[in-house]
């Protein structure tokens, strides 16, 4: 039943991409919008039902790849990744018909972003090496090709698009030469089959497969130091991509270091997961930093990304670290609650990246020093951005409370009776799990109080008008489910208990009792989100009635009313505000040596004289640290050795014949 | 005695072949090149003749006559007719000079010896252990593209490498398949015509047929 549902909606993707390329301009965006919606929602109920019911399928066809054959099986734990990119899907799909409306897209970036979606629900759905790497790579090329979708438009795409491709190319390279390592020494490339062997490979061969995926996967999920093409690529991509690139791509990198990890590999050794907490916990601090510091809207949203996919990798680390340990039921908390946290992410990171396309498309701006006003202009776009800025500074009521709240909870627990590396790694997961917090928190006032609140500071933000409906569907579905999950995350735990179950080496005892709100059955703690919510929503509602009830009437009308943010003043002007930039200066002079600024003054003289500044142009600007050390000496050295190689060739015939004959006869003397 | 007196002969051929290629180094006159190219396709048409009469093949005889024809008169009088267009033409400045060239040459024929051990293993008898030749032929005719500018001795430096690849295989597995060598000349005779057309419109073109001026279409 379910994998009937997973191939109609594989063949609705595929029929959406036809009549993508096919139809006339206005048709195909309307027809592959729905097809795509319609493809999410069965391979939504396809995952729902293996997460519901437990039980795994698996198929295979010999007749669509050669030589290898298709083998596709969704598991408990596949089903949360492939149902996180259809609701992602299903709302991103939703959205690109009122997106695409503004500005036609061109034929291929409507029919590849269906290809793109199937790409997302094949790669947890693959059983073998080389389903699994040509899903991968499917992904990879079809979001390069859509974030090169609005290259004329935008010439950063292009820079960004090098980067991703570079990037993208050498983590397939090291995933493909992991996985074909473990199916070379287990003598078969189905995951089952290598699944089997796992026991019986020595550990340091273990080790080398493991750190070489880990490579390609935490390229693929954003973690630092290898996060460097996900703050261009998302922000550059057109916002239904940018959703799914952080909503559901992103993830897979998490899926494919619990899937080898744990499930190909039966779990290791404590430093393989010491390390993953080690990358988490420097991806955490450093996204959420940068968050902080950014102006420009998208790219805030993407070192977010990181910054969740850091706290994400500290919940797998350390589930896996507790299972080596012995701690079966702490790791599967662990495990749980990271898995949660993805779900999470996925939903709100959607929600405000789709936000985010719709201010950008309202006001052709995504710099949040030229927006503001923006929640008396887009006032619905201005309440679900509002609601996804809550839910990723972790508020209670919605979820990411619910999950963070886990996380910190399983971190806590595991301290109790450990000793060592573990213990350790553990305090600094909470550590940088306590500072993110902070650092998200400011970010998203940020976000929110310079963006939509205050005075439009430019024509474009003065003149932005609410988006189309659809758009506000995609948004808003998202949104719903967020609070949904927020107030009762207990619906979801189930199903995510079964897949934590199938994603554990060790096995996974049950960590929470069912229930609406969350309840560590056997360790101590239990919260209660719909009682917090209901209370909160009580004093709020309290607070008004007394102040209604006690202040005297005519005090109330005497009140003078004045703009907001005003500081009581009566003339207020844009240029008054606070801007992002100034919001965050405080932030980068503590952080100084991390974010590293480049400032530059540049002041023109009148003519006469030196003492009196015609012009200042003052200019501001943070780039990527890691990438300034870490990456500028590999491109420089790779570009030396490239114009080196230029000199080689010089044009002449017979230097070309030479190298032929030399190659001749060293082959002729090397096989004599 | 009679097969003693076959082998001296198919010796000789050999030998024939390989002298040719090493005296298209020593002579810069583009006319003797043509000259000694067409008894190097003389050589190796009697050789592969030599070859069918031992054998007692007629595919292989009708080969011999096909490789005669082609590679001893018809090639050879195309090339005649591009280097009458402009007569007196010479090799003046070869990239290498002729006596470093011919050291060059020995060294690729002891290079040859040294490497075609493993070839003459295979199948050893009398006529495979003549194999050497042939490939210290192909790198004789390689050097020579190498080496030398004008058009024509290009052509010349190919042909080489096609006939010592050719001694090769007659030596080797007593000649190829009739279809196979047939295509094989029609190859060849098709890239020298395509050449010769080369080398007639670089000299309208530009006054001349040295190669190295090419260079300037490097970007």
């Amino acid at each position: 039943m379910s994998e009937v549902a997973f191939l109609i909606g594989l063949g609705a993707a595929s029929a959406a991409a036809l009549l993508g390329a096919a139809l006339p301009a206005r048709l195909r965006v309307l027809c592959a919008g729905l097809l795509s919606s319609a493809a999410c929602v069965c391979v939504l109920l396809a995952a729902g039902r293996v997460l519901v019911s437990g039980h795994a399928w698996n198929a295979h066809s010999s007749e669509v790849l050669p030589l290898t054959g298709v083998s596709l099986s969704l598991d408990p734990l596949s089903a949360v990744f492939v149902a996180t990119a259809a609701a992602v899907g299903l709302a991103a799909s939703c959205y690109t018909i009122g997106y695409s409306a503004h500005s036609t897209p061109s034929r291929a970036a409507t029919a590849l972003f269906p290809v793109f979606l199937a790409s997302l629900f094949l790669v947890p759905a693959g059983a073998s090496v080389a389903t699994f790497m040509v899903a991968w790579e499917l992904m990879a090329l079809t979001s390069l090709l859509l974030l090169l979708s609005e290259h004329r438009r935008r010439k950063e795409s292009q820079e960004a698009a090098q980067w991703y491709a570079s990037m993208t190319h050498v983590g397939a390279a090291a995933i493909l030469l992991g996985l074909l390592l473990l199916a070379t020494h287990a003598n078969g490339q189905t995951f089952v089959a290598m699944a089997a062997h796992r026991s019986r490979l020595p550990i340091v061969l273990r080790s080398v497969i493991f750190l070489l995926t880990l490579v390609g996967f935490a390229s693929k999920a954003g973690a630092v130091p290898l996060h460097v093409w996900l703050p261009r690529a998302h922000p550059e991509a057109p916002s239904p991509v940018s959703a799914l690139m952080s909503g559901a791509m992103v993830n897979l990198g998490i899926y494919g270091i619990i899937r080898v990890g744990e499930d190909l590999l039966g779990g290791g050794v404590l430093w393989w997961w010491l390390l993953v907490v080690a990358i988490g916990v420097i991806s955490a601090f450093f996204g959420a930093l940068h968050a902080a510091a950014s102006t420009d809207l998208k790219r805030l949203l993407a070192y977010s990304t990181v910054d969740n996919m850091g706290l994400v990798l500290i919940g797998v680390g350390a589930a896996g670290s507790l299972a080596v340990g012995g701690e079966r039921l702490l790791a599967a908390l662990a495990l749980l609650a990271s898995l949660f946290h993805l779900v999470n992410h996925a939903l709100f990171k959607g929600s405000l990246f789709l936000s985010a396309g719709a201010v950008q498309q309202a006001t052709g701006t995504r710099d949040l020093d030229q927006l503001g006003g923006l929640a008396r202009r887009l006032p619905l776009t201005a309440a679900l951005f509002g609601l996804g800025a809550l839910s990723v500074s972790a508020l209670p009521g919605l979820n990411g409370f619910a999950s963070e709240w886990l996380l910190l909870e399983a971190l806590l627990h595991g301290f109790a009776d450990h000793a060592g590396a573990t213990v350790v790694s553990l305090l600094v997961g909470v550590a940088a799990l306590a500072i993110t917090g902070g650092l998200t928190a400011a970010a998203f006032v940020k976000a929110l109080g310079v963006g939509f609140l205050g005075q439009p500071r430019t024509p474009g933000a003065t003149s932005a008008r609410e988006v189309a409906p659809s758009m506000l569907a995609g948004m808003g579905l998202l949104a719903a489910v967020c609070i949904v999950l927020g107030v009762a995350p207990g619906v979801l735990l189930p199903a995510l208990r079964r897949a934590t179950a199938s994603g554990l080496a060790v096995g996974a005892p049950s960590p929470l009792r069912p229930g609406l709100g969350l309840d560590l059955a056997s360790l101590n703690g239990a919260i209660e989100p719909a009682l917090v919510v209901a209370g909160l929503l009580g004093a709020l509602v309290l607070t008004w009635t007394l102040i209604r009830l006690l202040a005297r009437r005519d005090e109330l009308h005497q009140a003078r009313s004045a703009e907001a943010w005003g500081c009581g003043r009566e003339l207020q002007t844009a240029r008054m505000e606070v801007t992002a930039t100034s919001f965050a200066e405080p932030l980068r002079r503590v952080f100084v040596d991390v974010l590293r600024p480049d400032h530059d003054i540049e002041v023109t003289h009148v003519a006469e004289s030196r003492f009196f500044p015609q012009a200042i142009r003052y200019q501001h600007r943070i780039d990527d640290g890691l990438e300034r050390v870490l990456y500028r000496p590999v491109i420089s050295a790779i570009s030396a050795w490239g114009r080196l190689a230029r000199r080689v060739p010089n044009g002449s015939v017979h230097r070309y014949l030479a190298f032929g004959l030399v190659a001749l006869v060293i082959i002729l003397v090397v096989l004599a | 005695m009679r097969a003693g007196r076959e082998l001296d002969l198919l010796q000789l051929t050999a030998g024939l072949v390989l002298a040719c290629s090493v005296v298209t180094l020593w002579r810069r006159d583009l006319r003797a090149l043509v000259a000694v190219l067409a008894l190097q396709g003389g050589a190796l048409g009697t050789l592969a003749a030599l070859l069918a009469v031992q054998h007692g093949d007629l595919g292989l005889g009708i080969v011999a006559g096909v490789v005669f024809v082609a590679k001893g008169f018809v090639i050879p009088s195309l090339l005649a007719r591009v280097v009458r267009r402009d007569p007196g033409s010479r090799e003046t400045a070869p990239l290498v000079n002729v006596p470093a060239s011919l050291v060059g040459a020995g060294a690729l024929v002891i290079v040859s010896y040294l490497s075609a051990g493993r070839l003459t293993s295979l199948f050893p008898s009398p006529a495979t252990r003549l194999a050497p030749l042939g490939l210290a032929t192909v790198l004789v005719g390689f050097f020579l593209l190498v080496s030398r500018r004008k058009a024509v001795s290009q052509i010349v430096g190919l042909l080489l490498v096609d006939n010592g690849i050719a001694l090769v295989a007659f030596l080797l597995t007593a000649g190829v398949p009739l279809l196979v060598e047939l295509g094989a000349s029609l190859d060849v005779l098709l890239i020298v015509v395509v050449l010769q057309v080369l080398a007639t419109s670089m000299r309208s073109r530009f006054g001349h047929v040295d190669l190295d001026q090419l260079r300037e279409l490097h970007d």
